[in-house]
């Protein structure tokens, strides 16, 4: 998991090389409407009104998913805290989990568009139905490892059972919640892309689809990097907010190993 | 008025076969404020759940326990346990100094003060410079230091500690015993201390209980005349502390 902070010079290598062939390939074939040349690309990126589209569309996929993602991991931390501490409630839930854990969540699309109709609300919906499960599903694990000898020491400082919870219970539970949310990070990515495919007037995953059925193969194709480009940043930056939140926890981890 | 009083407690678990095993039968004893008193007795014995009862942790099948004439039916606020297993207790999201602070935000206290007062408890377990470690980033004898100094923060009135030093290398024992008593004579906290160290129990308390196994029951109580302050070499090689050790020996032994 630990980023290589040195250039991986082989791997950087065999994609310009892969780059470099695709390029030559589409020059000399006759392949061109459906795989334009990678510079094709690269130069609808620099063209001035598709870059200002490109940077629209952008921002909309970017609004949607940080609402759908945060009020996924809100409403799964606070829903996983409560089945993982009562068995009661984990109970009553478990057979809905199970059967609606494994759906595909873009099955649900069709669903949310009856209910919400088409627009953002529909969108962020999915996408938080999508992002949720990893998140609740390791909080409702980190909750249940939770070791009694911890909330032992939080009863016998006299601590009830909500301060418990929260000063407790959840900070042992992070990294499990962690790995949960780095689990539905690109998962909410997708649904957020793909509902925008679907069903959506802006946003990256619409621009993808219009310029494919546009036929502006260069532009579909500038498109699917800035969402690749999304992709990786937030990835970047999930990590390098997690290593500083759970620094405590590598420490461990690497004491643990040694 | 003593300030714990530990009336016919009784503790029962349910057995797989409906048979209840009796894991405590009829325990009884007193502690006076400021007392530093040892349950002694073989691995087994109950002793943690004896603790755990006291505590207000687990509730006992029989009999009463008492913090100042207040019944215990969940964790009194003058008392609190140091557990045996420090690294499970000690929070590892939380340095020395946040564990520390712990015990006295539990307490409602917060600010300079409280810091103040975290980083003096700090010293007073020796392990100024460290405020800033993670639980992790210490030895088991340190991290014990820290979940001692966390108990302390809270103020108690009693502290009660489960084989404290039960994890730790011989020689860092004898040095968290010294640091023990040392706390106790300044804080003057009453402290009652569980192990399965004969020598351990003589060397650091003014009243040993000898417990005996299965079910538990105190089979004897000896006061400890030994002068204070004490001395890992010089007390321990006293005649008084060898025919002390011997006798508590021979009465567990005999009670099997």
């Amino acid at each position: 998991m630990r980023a290589d902070r040195r250039f991986n010079l082989a791997g950087l290598g065999v994609f310009a090389a892969l780059l470099l062939l695709w390029e030559l390939y589409s020059r000399a074939g006759g392949v061109e409407s459906y795989l334009p040349p990678p510079s094709a690309a690269l130069k609808a990126l620099t063209e001035p009104n598709v870059a200002r589209a490109l940077f629209g569309h952008l921002a909309g996929t970017l609004g949607r998913f940080l609402g759908g993602y945060l009020l996924a991991a809100a409403l799964a931390v606070a829903a996983g805290v409560v089945l993982g501490y009562s068995r009661f409630a984990y109970s009553v839930s478990e057979v809905i989990i199970e059967l609606l854990r494994p759906m595909p969540s873009v099955a649900i699309i069709p669903v949310a568009i009856l209910c919400l109709g088409i627009g953002d609300a529909m969108m962020i919906a999915v996408t938080i139905y999508a992002a949720a499960w990893p998140i609740l599903l390791n909080t409702i694990d980190g909750v249940r490892n939770l070791d009694r000898t911890l909330v032992d020491t939080g009863r016998t400082f006299g601590l009830g059972r909500v301060k418990i919870l929260w000063q407790v219970a959840l900070p042992a539970a992070a990294p499990y919640i962690a790995t949960g949310l780095r689990v539905s990070l690109p998962i909410a990515l997708i649904l957020v892309t793909t509902s925008e495919m679907v069903a959506g007037v802006n946003g990256l995953g619409f621009f993808i689809l219009d310029e494919e059925r546009s036929l502006r193969p260069a532009n579909m194709y500038a498109g699917i990097v800035v969402v690749a480009l999304l992709g990786y940043a937030l990835n970047r930056l999930f990590v390098a907010v997690e290593a500083r939140a759970l620094a405590w926890k590598r420490g461990l981890q690497a004491k643990g190993e040694a | 008025m003593p300030l714990l009083e530990v009336d016919a407690l009784c503790k029962s678990y349910d057995g797989s076969a409906g048979a209840a095993t009796l894991a405590i039968e009829n325990i009884s004893f007193n502690v006076e404020r400021g007392e530093f008193v040892a349950l002694v007795g073989p691995s087994g014995c109950g002793k943690t759940t004896l603790l755990m009862c006291i505590a207000g942790l687990a509730a006992p099948s029989g009999g009463r326990v008492a913090v100042k004439s207040q019944l215990v039916d969940r964790p009194p606020p003058d008392l609190v346990l140091v557990f045996q297993e420090y690294n499970r207790s000690l929070f590892a999201w939380r340095s020395v100094l946040g564990n520390v602070l712990f015990g006295l935000e539990a307490k409602g206290r917060g600010g300079k003060a409280a810091d103040e007062r975290a980083r003096r408890l700090i010293g007073l377990v020796g392990l100024e410079g460290f405020e800033r470690h993670y639980p992790w980033q210490l030895s088991g004898g340190m991290q014990q230091r820290v979940a001692i100094a966390r108990a302390l923060a809270y103020e108690p009135e009693v502290l009660l500690m489960d084989e404290p030093f039960g994890s730790v290398d011989a020689m860092t024992r004898l040095e968290l015993e010294d640091a023990l008593l040392a706390i106790w004579k300044e804080l003057g906290t009453t402290i009652l201390l569980v192990t399965h160290d004969i020598e351990e129990a003589i060397y650091l308390s003014d009243r040993v209980h000898v417990l005996a196994r299965r079910p538990s029951r105190v089979v004897e109580t000896v006061a400890i005349p030994l002068p204070r302050p004490r001395h890992q070499v010089t007390t321990r090689a006293e005649p008084s502390f060898m025919e002390l050790r011997n006798r508590i020996y021979r009465r567990i032994a005999d009670a099997g």
